[in-house]
């Protein structure tokens, strides 16, 4: 009895590796033709009139036509699509049923973080086999598989797709710094807001218009909340997954400094982070935990939030009569915000090219990108037009975003370029920075000076020259 | 002084201690739980009610019948069970060695084994990974398995020596001269009494392989384990799904614990008879 029990539970076993063993095979039909010639036989019956008597003659006659096959769908086969975007779990599920469920072909949406997909990309580049079609992923990931020449060059792809009214800017920046190189195309975009909820709107200091705040209208707005109502309701995503750097890198720098880095320490950062710090007595000091601002907003923790419109969309969509979308505020030096450009390249060992150029075609299509906005909260990056088509919460989101973009002042701040895989690190600086300022109340201008070197150091070692909206530079960006 | 000698000998405040320990584990499992069962607005409830006023399983089916959860688990599943085997056949048959054996190099050997858990599997990444895409083993279950396998063996290693040291030698030598074979001797006695301590280890092999998440993140890709699939996503999810995961994967864990609760009490020390 023992003995078949061991026996069972070793072909139990056998069976187990051998199953897990098993090839996974890909299929791929493609339909070539689009014409066929088939062989037709025809009957051909005639009545002919012979010596006056009408005859019936039958005539079997062959004959090859050429036929057009309707436009049959062709079918571009399996897609695998590895993206840092769209990974929770239901914006992946509105990806497969709703964003791809149209494409010709068989897509699999495979959503990671970033340091995965640079693995895998990585890895399949060096191993010279590729199970990856297509990336999706933000900018600042591009230069790292760029480095690696782990990406195919979409130069003719582009050329085809610039009727879609992709800004060339944005085109621009998906060579990478290269002439005529285009490593991915822009698909997507988001960026920084402010939201609100309308009880807070109560508060607001005299004369102030939201549609144009200023950093002092913020302050001071906290200040009336925190006075009247007793309770600090202005949140920052300051905690551990939150983006509080791109806060500080592409909104409140260059509000006050005009620059991201290379005023890093400057009389106007010093006067700026005065300004945080004060700031900050009337911020929940929950931030430090905050990731998802549509979170505290929904829960009514705080009333004034700054986030990635993605992250604030939850709260728009739910109740989008009581929350209200705020274009970024401007500070001395303009209204600094930064636009998150999301691009789509095809690996170099992709197993599936002609289906990654469909799917890229695809998913530049008018309809596959208003999708996108409605399901997931990216803007589109083509020139097509939305409003009619979004629900109240995201026209309002979109309505804030095209201010912020439109504003006279407006300051863009690229996501940093030029330091490749050490992209995270001028992230930590921004933070460390932060950390100790305001939450350790260490020194101004001491941390500046130490935190500054090691930004430079950062550039010198990367080479990195400046970046918008910082003034171009010869060799490595200077910070001041 | 002797009241206080009362006060302790009445064991009440053993009860507190245990009561406070319990409510510790309890109260977030049952946070999790209520949340996880509401409808999504009452997750952001504030404060919030230690009853819940609503009930719905939106979320939880939705978490459920998202793409590839049922997959993924069958993936894990088989995955652990794969771990659990090639850790005992290699490992068991070493422990044996260390418990009974004395030969050259058995300190070192000992030392070495743990070696293995010095190298960070964030560094090993990629090389493990082309190496892995090159022998056909990317994205299949018996690659994760081995490498489960690989950062379970030190610890199966040294537990099954410890449990072997405590199956008294004189059984098995006793049965060699009632006409065993040595392998005979090992399978007919030390084994038998050795299973509650091998099974302890097997479970741990199996909680280690069921929980984690980087290796199977990296060497997967369409066919990932659960946490591989799960950890990601709710990362990144709002609230509501983050509890309606988070009771997913606490439930699978507090059933088994249930049933192995007898074999982990022998892990911890309870004399083998």
């Amino acid at each position: 009895m023992r003995k078949k029990l061991i026996l069972v539970a070793l072909l139990l076993v056998l069976a187990l590796v051998a199953v897990a063993c098993q090839p996974q095979t890909v299929e791929v039909t493609r339909v070539v033709t689009q014409t066929e010639t088939v062989e037709v036989t025809r009957v051909v019956t005639e009545t002919i009139e012979v010596e006056g008597e009408p005859v019936v003659v039958t005539q079997v006659v062959v004959e090859t036509v050429t036929v057009e096959v309707p436009a049959e769908q062709p079918d571009f086969g399996k897609v695998v699509i590895l993206s840092t975007q769209g990974v929770p779990v239901e914006e992946a599920e509105k990806m497969r049923g709703i964003v791809l469920a149209d494409f010709p072909g068989e897509p699999e949406f495979i959503g990671v973080e970033e340091p995965v997909l640079l693995d895998r990309v990585l890895a399949e580049a060096e191993a010279g086999e590729g199970s990856v079609d297509v990336v999706i992923a933000l900018h600042g990931t591009f230069p790292t598989l760029q480095a690696a020449d782990a990406l195919m060059d979409l130069s003719d792809l582009a050329a085809e797709l610039s009727d879609r009214g992709i800004p060339d800017a944005f085109m621009e920046l998906g060579k990478l710094g290269t002439e005529d190189t285009q490593y991915y195309i822009p698909l997507m975009q988001a960026t920084y807001i402010f939201a609100a909820n309308k009880v807070a709107l109560d508060y607001l200091p005299e004369g102030a218009d939201p549609d144009a705040l200023t950093w002092d209208d913020i302050y001071n707005w906290a200040q009336n909340i925190a006075n009247e109502t007793g309770e600090n309701k202005l949140g920052f995503p300051a905690g551990d997954r939150g983006l509080m750097h791109r806060f500080l890198e592409g909104y409140i720098y260059p509000s006050f400094t005009g620059g991201m880095v290379s005023n890093f320490k400057s009389e106007e950062a010093v006067a700026m982070w005065e300004f945080m710090r004060n700031l900050w007595q009337y911020t929940n000091p929950q931030s430090t935990t905050y990731a998802f601002m549509q979170e505290q907003l929904l829960s009514e923790e705080v009333w004034v939030a700054f986030d990635h419109t993605a992250r604030l969309k939850d709260a728009f969509e739910q109740r989008p009569d009581d929350f209200i979308a705020l274009p970024s505020p401007t500070g001395p030096a303009g209204l600094g915000f930064m636009p998150v450009i999301v691009g789509v390249g095809i690996p170099k060992n992709a197993p599936n090219p002609e289906g990654a150029m469909e799917m890229i075609r695809y998913l530049l299509e008018d309809e596959t990108q208003i999708n996108i906005l409605r399901e997931i909260g990216f803007f589109p990056a083509t020139g097509v037009e939305f409003p009619g088509f979004v629900s109240t919460g995201i026209r309002l989101e979109g309505e804030a975003v095209a201010k912020q973009a439109a504003s006279p002042n407006a300051l863009p701040a690229l996501l940093p370029v030029g330091l490749g895989e050490r992209g995270g690190e001028i992230n930590k600086i921004y933070r460390d920075t932060f950390t100790r300022i305001i939450l350790n109340g260490e020194d101004i201008p001491t941390v500046l000076e130490e935190e500054g070197a090691k930004l430079q150091a950062l550039l010198e070692e990367t080479g990195a020259p400046c970046w918008p909206p910082d003034p171009p530079s010869e060799g490595a960006c200077q910070v001041r | 002084m002797s009241s206080k000698r009362t006060w302790f000998s009445s064991r009440s405040l053993l009860y507190v201690v245990a009561l406070l320990i319990a409510l510790y584990i309890l109260v977030p499992i049952y946070l999790i739980t209520i949340s996880a069962f509401s409808p999504r607005n009452a997750v952001f409830d504030y404060p919030k009610p230690f009853f819940p006023k609503a009930f719905s399983v939106e979320t939880l089916s939705f978490f459920l019948n998202s793409f590839g959860v049922l997959e993924s688990v069958q993936m894990s599943i088989i995955v652990a069970i794969l771990t659990l085997v090639l850790s005992l056949l290699i490992g068991a048959p070493a422990g044996y060695t260390l418990a009974r054996y004395v030969f050259v190099g058995k300190d070192s050997y000992r030392l070495a084994i743990l070696s293995t858990r010095a190298f960070p599997i964030v560094i090993l990444a990629i090389p493990l990974a082309v190496t892995f895409i090159r022998w056909d083993l990317d994205d299949t279950a018996i690659g994760v398995a081995l490498l489960h396998t690989a950062m379970a063996l030190p610890t199966t290693i040294l537990v099954t020596s410890s449990v072997f040291v405590s199956v008294s030698k004189e059984l098995e030598e006793a049965a060699m001269v009632l006409g065993c074979s040595r392998f005979g001797a090992f399978r007919r006695v030390a084994l038998p009494l050795a299973l509650p301590g091998l099974a302890a280890s097997a479970i741990f092999t199996f909680v280690l392989s069921w929980n984690e998440v980087f290796a199977a993140a990296i060497l997967t890709l369409q066919n990932p384990t659960l946490p591989a699939r799960l950890v990601v996503q709710l990362n990144q999810s709002p609230l509501p799904f983050k509890f309606a995961g988070g009771f997913f994967i606490l439930v699978p864990a507090i059933v088994f614990m249930l049933f192995v609760r007898r074999y982990l009490f022998t892990l911890w020390g309870v004399k083998l008879k």
